[in-house]
């Protein structure tokens, strides 16, 4: 009975907030409900009042009256400084959450590149810097995009040597802007992590701009928001939060298995880790 | 004029009409290529309400997936066709036909049953006799409005004989997934016929709203003004306006997309695709999004106006009071059909457009709230010192209302882009989006049914059942759709086949039962809706020529109008909602019925002399 009448405080579904500007989409959501709950109890308040009062009497007549301006103008004009305020205040969010211009300074950058049906992720390794591939050389790397080489790298470029890529799985460190330019190979996929309350569509031909900062390490899920296919709802990740040196150790792991893998072969494209993630529970 | 000369004009006029109807037509052209817009009225109703149940099953699939993951369908599972469970006989469904599945229950309730009903439907019932005239203005192109009907069902539901099944990219059809399908061009898969009956939907919508915008302008009765039209006909007449100007853009992007999944031309789809080098390239999926949206947001507005204008007058009527600031409502409906035209981009905030782009469409969309409140003021202002009977078009009527203004309200979360961010693509939109258009048009749809049914077929509906019919809907709606929302504030993603490989919505999976049982008794408690339609159609009592007591044109007609609509002529003195008039015996002032009134502090009064003045409001 409980858990039945929770469906009525919506407020206690979200699943946990791990990202710093979580709260303030959070408490938005919260003003809006508190308004609608409000409005709600108002109209249907009225609504159930008239039709009891007003209802149906042999001897009774309807009162005729056409209605009156200034009511209306006062309700034209009160609904109107109600919502615009509610999309004033959510525009300052708004703009802070997802204007490329207003993008922190990224202490990690990740490439992020969806398929049907995963997700395929490339870090720039120890340099902080990434070859030559589709993003950074849109003009001539988007053409070795394939298959096995998703993200268009040119291994001929020596910054590509430490770029490593994760499949289905990807760490950060906790307290740090991560800044993610996403794109997809195929259709389209949207980038959604609930618990940071991101959420971006990626489209082939073009790179997203995405960001978060998470303030909680452990682990959480990734998942595909947009219909890419039958597959659509297999299309899911795992994604660690790691304290500073946790994160460094396994990005210096992940390079000098990245190095190790080219070197033999310098031409070769990156390998990528293709360990299917297990779900949590299993 | 006297009554008595006035009853024999109207029998000369009907014997006329009789004489005229009974000798010229075989009986093809009466029943099946009809032009009267009565006949096209019921083809209409019974093709929506047969796709209606079509839609329903589907629905029933996607839900019965969602609560029992992986579990066989019960009862037909062991007979469905092979390609669309795991292994012959198994009755678990596929992803790949969920996927299908979810496309065809989107596509199926949006273009052809909520459109034909609100628009094909009442538009044509409603238009010519709301009006005082005989027929619409342009019969042939009405029947063919209908025509194209049949054919784009079948081109759709052709799709389950292709290659790759049913459409299965969702009712938005969003390339490159609609647009890419693996095929060889010149393969006609089902999302090449999808594409091709919306267009063949899209074309009949068209017809049928030039034919409105004509016959509105054109064929009113002596003496009606434009503002004593009822709200029914201007939700309409603004409706059809929209529907001529949006359209023909869905048909360009329509068109693009036929070329890109059946001649792999490349206008959505950019260059180097990993998974096809067969495309030339540089083309742009958002724009695609950009076209779709551009109509299926006026889309929406096609899909409730109508029955904002049918819920006005049956309020009106049965709250036997004038309908609360009428040109207020007016003004509000095509205050929502402009800002219908500015806010598409509502829908794209996470696609990857320009969040400059955001900031604008999130303020248009927001201040769409202010006429959406406006017209909810007005009707509890109806409601106000009224005499309020309630019989089940009034209690539909009054359900739009209530449940307008829960998918109202959930509206203005979704505008709100950052908040946005979150429930975007979540079951938070579907509750939204059901709770408008289920909760919204539906019932508005039923109200207008059975208010009109003893006009369409001289037999008046059963109350009982149909009051039953209400409440079984009311209550199973709820619990089917209010649940969503808190499936979507739990994350829960829509279009998923699975909701339990996520960790983070194993927690939801009872909300999904209670949804899944919700809907189940919703479906079958339609039943009770086309069981009292045909039974009443034999058994049900006669109707009188007004049984609503109501100031329209239409109860001018005969109980069950024939070829011509009108046995008298008909002279329009007042507007269409003057109830409990003073000074006047019955409560109730037609339209049609001579006699003068003037206007005095908003109320209306009679004016004994002069009866040449037109009524004044």
């Amino acid at each position: 009975m409980d858990r039945l009448l929770s469906i009525f405080d919506m407020l206690v579904w979200f699943p946990e907030n791990i990202s710093t500007f979580g709260h303030e989409l959070d408490n938005l959501f919260a003003i809006i409900y508190w308004v609608s709950v409000a409005i709600f109890f108002l109209t249907f308040g009225v609504m159930g009042y008239f039709l009891v009062k007003y209802r149906y009497r042999k001897e009774a007549r309807g009162y005729n009256y056409h209605g009156n301006n200034l009511v209306e103008i006062t309700w034209t004009i009160l609904p109107t400084i109600l919502f615009a305020s509610i999309g004033l205040y959510s525009d300052d969010i708004w703009e802070r959450t997802k204007y490329s211009s207003r993008l922190p300074q990224a202490d990690v950058k990740v490439l992020v590149m969806g398929k049907q049906y995963g997700w395929q992720f490339l870090y720039p390794g120890a340099d902080g810097k990434f070859g030559r591939n589709a993003y950074t050389d849109r003009d001539n790397c988007r053409k070795l995009i394939s298959m096995t080489n998703p993200f268009g790298i040119d291994s001929s470029d020596a910054a590509s040597m430490d770029d490593f890529t994760t499949e289905n799985q990807f760490k950060v460190p906790v307290n740090a802007n991560i800044v993610f330019h996403g794109s997809s190979q195929d259709v389209l996929h949207s980038f959604f992590l609930p618990h940071a309350r991101v959420k971006q569509d990626v489209v082939p031909g073009t790179w997203m701009n995405i960001w978060c900062n998470l303030f909680k390490t452990g682990k959480y899920e990734l998942a595909c928001a947009e219909l890419c296919g039958g597959g659509h709802y297999s299309m899911r990740a795992e994604y660690e939060v790691l304290s500073k040196s946790a994160y460094e150790q396994w990005v210096d792991k992940k390079v000098s298995e990245a190095i190790a893998a080219r070197s033999p072969q310098p031409v070769a494209a990156p390998v990528a880790d293709t360990t299917k993630v297990a779900s949590l529970t299993k | 004029m006297s009554t008595a000369t006035l009853e024999h004009a109207a029998d000369t006029a009907h014997d006329h009409g009789q004489e005229h109807h009974h000798h010229d037509l075989p009986w093809y052209r009466k029943y099946i290529f009809s032009t009267d817009h009565k006949v096209i009225a019921k083809q209409f109703m019974l093709s929506s309400l047969f796709f209606l149940f079509v839609g329903g099953a589907f629905a029933l699939f996607i839900r019965w997936q969602l609560a029992y993951p992986g579990q066989p369908v019960p009862v037909i599972g062991s007979i469905l066709p092979d390609t669309w469970v795991t292994e012959a006989g198994s009755g678990i469904i596929t992803p790949e036909f969920y996927a299908q599945l979810l496309t065809m229950h989107g596509s199926i309730m949006i273009f052809f049953v909520i459109i034909p009903f609100a628009v094909g439907m009442f538009g044509n019932f409603c238009i010519p006799l709301m009006l005082g005239t005989d027929d619409m203005a342009l019969p042939r192109l009405n029947m063919w409005s209908f025509w194209l009907v049949p054919p784009a069902g079948l081109v759709m539901m052709a799709g389950f004989f292709t290659q790759t099944g049913y459409a299965a990219a969702g009712w938005t059809s969003y390339p490159p997934l609609s647009a890419q399908t693996g095929l060889d061009a010149f393969t006609i898969s089902g999302q090449t016929l999808w594409t091709i009956s919306i267009f063949l939907v899209g074309f009949s919508s068209i017809m049928g709203a030039v034919n409105y915008v004509s016959t509105v302008l054109n064929k009113r009765a002596k003496g009606m003004k434009l503002f004593d039209m009822p709200l029914t006909v201007w939700a309409l007449f603004i409706t059809a306006i929209i529907i001529t100007l949006g359209t023909p853009v869905l048909a360009a992007g329509l068109a693009m997309l036929f070329m890109d999944n059946f001649l792999h031309t490349s206008f959505f789809l950019p260059d180097n695709l990993a998974t096809s080098q067969k495309y030339f390239g540089g083309g742009q999926p958002i724009l695609f999004q950009h076209v779709f949206w551009f109509y299926s947001h006026p889309a929406v507005y096609i899909m409730i106006l109508p029955l904002m204008g049918i819920v006005s007058d049956v309020m009106a009527t049965f709250s036997r009071k004038p309908v609360y600031g009428y040109k207020a409502m007016v003004f509000a409906i095509a205050g929502i059909a402009f800002l219908g035209f500015v806010v598409w981009g509502h829908h794209m905030f996470q696609s990857g457009m320009n969040p400059l782009l955001g900031t604008t469409f999130m303020l248009s969309t927001i201040v769409i709230a202010v006429p959406s409140s406006i017209k909810v003021f007005n009707w509890l202002g109806t409601l106000w010192r009224g005499n309020i009977k309630f019989s089940s078009a009034m209690l539909n009527a009054l359900a739009f209302v209530s449940m307008f203004i829960i998918g109202g309200l959930s509206g203005v979360f979704m505008a709100s882009a950052p908040v946005d961010i979150y429930i975007h693509d979540t079951y938070f939109i579907v509750a939204h989006i059901h709770y408008v258009l289920f909760g919204g048009s539906l019932f508005g749809i039923f109200a207008g049914i059975y208010y009109w049914y003893p006009k369409m077929y001289g037999k008046m509906l059963n109350e009982r059942l149909g009051r039953q019919h209400f409440i079984l809907t009311f209550i199973t709606f709820n619990l089917t759709f209010f649940p969503m929302h808190v499936l979507g504030l739990g994350g829960h993603m829509r279009r998923i086949y699975d909701p339990n490989v996520y960790d983070f919505l194993k927690g939801l999976s009872d909300i999904n039962e209670l949804v899944t049982i919700g809907a189940i008794a919703l479906g079958f408690s339609q039943l009770i809706l086309v069981f009292n339609v045909l039974w009443s159609l034999k058994f049900g009592k006669k109707a009188p020529r007004n049984p609503w007591r109501a100031n329209t044109l239409e109860w001018a007609a005969p109980e069950h109008p024939g070829h011509g609509n009108f046995d008298r002529d008909i002279t329009v003195y007042r507007g269409p909602y003057e109830f409990g008039v003073e000074g006047r015996q019955s409560d109730y002032w037609p339209q049609w019925e001579p006699g003068a009134s003037k206007t005095i502090n908003h109320k209306t009064v009679v004016v004994e002399d002069d009866s040449r003045t037109f009524g004044a409001h």
